[in-house]
C-alpha cells in the first residue's frame, strides 16, 4: 500500500465518530474550484510528492538515498459557526501519521487560510524513508 | 600529469580473496569487493629511529622496516559482513569479514587505485589480517556502519593489469 493510501485508511479510522468524513478522490479542480471548497467537511488527501536525497556516498556509486515523501490533506469548514469538535477533528487527523512505519523520520502539521466564511485546512505529512 | 578521478565507481576499489588471485583487480571471477566503501587510505610507512649526535643541532634519522595498512570505512553489507554460503571458492566470501577476522584468517587483498578492467591499471595488492571492525548503528545514521582496515603482512606491491 502506498503511502497515500495508509493514510486515507487510518484518517478514516480516526474520524468515524466525528462529523468529518474522507473522500477518496484527489483535491482537483472542477467549476474553477477544488474539491474541497465545493465539499465541505470532507477529507481529501492529494497524491505523494518525493524528493530523493543522497544520505551515503560510496566510491562504488552504491549511494544511499533517502525518501522524503510529503502528502498533503485539505479540510474545509464554515468559518462563521466552527463544529463543536474541531481540535479533535485536527488531533485525529494530525495523529494518522503514525500509521506509516519503519521511517527515519515523520512529522505532520497544518495551517489555515481563511476566505470569505470558508477556513480552509491544509495538512502536511512528511515522511522520510531509506 | 593527471589527477586520478574516483568518481567513476571502480576506482578505490578493495578486494579481498583467500588466494592471490582471488583478490586481483582486472578479470575478478572469485574475489570479493567491498562494496559501499565511503573512504579508503593506504598506508605506507617506514619505521623510523632518531638519533642526536653532539656535532649536530637537528636529529638525524635511520629507517627500519615499513609499517603497512589499509583503512577504510563501509557501510554494512550483510552477505559480505556474514558470509555468503554461495561463494564457495573464496573464503573470505563464504564466511564474511567479521568471521574472518575473528578468525584471524590471512587474507590477499589488492586496491584498484586507477581503475580494474584495462591494461594499465595501477593497483596496490599485499596480504594481511582484517582488524578493526566495529559496526555501530544510530537512528541517526540509519544504517550499519563500520571502520576496517587490514593490517599487511609484509610489502604493499604495485601492480599493473595487462
Amino acid at each position: 500500500m502506498t503511502i497515500r493510501s495508509n493514510l486515507l485508511t487510518q484518517i478514516t479510522t480516526n474520524l468515524a465518530n466525528s462529523s468529518i468524513r474522507v473522500s477518496n478522490e484527489l483535491p482537483f479542480n472542477t467549476s474553477g474550484n477544488p474539491l474541497y471548497l465545493q465539499n465541505m467537511k470532507f477529507v481529501y488527501v492529494d497524491e505523494e510528492q518525493l524528493d530523493v536525497e543522497q544520505l551515503y556516498r560510496t566510491l562504488d556509486q552504491s549511494n544511499v538515498n533517502t525518501t522524503v515523501t510529503t502528502v498533503n490533506a485539505y479540510l474545509s469548514v464554515d468559518a462563521k459557526n466552527q463544529l463543536s469538535d474541531i481540535n479533535t477533528v485536527i488531533a485525529n487527523i494530525l495523529s494518522a501519521r503514525n500509521v506509516v512505519s519503519s521511517t527515519l523520520d515523520s512529522a505532520s502539521n497544518y495551517e489555515t487560510d481563511i476566505e470569505d466564511d470558508v477556513i480552509t485546512y491544509t495538512f502536511e505529512y512528511s515522511y522520510t524513508t531509506i | 600529469m593527471a589527477i586520478i578521478n574516483v568518481t567513476s565507481g571502480n576506482q578505490a576499489i578493495l578486494t579481498l580473496g583467500n588466494t592471490a588471485p582471488n583478490a586481483a583487480t582486472g578479470i575478478i571471477t572469485n574475489g570479493i569487493q567491498i562494496p559501499f566503501v565511503q573512504d579508503i587510505t593506504v598506508n605506507a610507512t617506514p619505521g623510523t629511529v632518531r638519533y642526536s649526535t653532539l656535532d649536530s643541532t637537528s636529529s638525524s634519522a635511520f629507517t627500519t622496516v615499513n609499517e603497512n595498512g589499509i583503512s577504510l570505512n563501509i557501510l554494512v553489507d550483510e552477505l559480505i559482513m556474514f558470509g555468503n554460503s554461495a561463494a564457495s571458492t573464496n573464503s573470505v566470501a563464504l564466511n564474511g569479514l567479521l568471521p574472518t577476522s575473528i578468525a584471524k584468517t590471512e587474507v590477499f587483498f589488492s586496491v584498484a587505485v586507477t581503475g580494474t578492467g584495462n591494461a594499465g591499471d595501477i593497483n596496490l595488492h599485499g596480504k594481511g589480517f582484517i582488524g578493526g571492525l566495529a559496526p555501530s548503528a544510530s537512528i541517526d545514521g540509519a544504517v550499519w556502519l563500520t571502520p576496517m582496515e587490514i593490517i599487511v603482512n609484509g610489502e604493499l606491491s604495485k601492480g599493473i593489469e595487462t
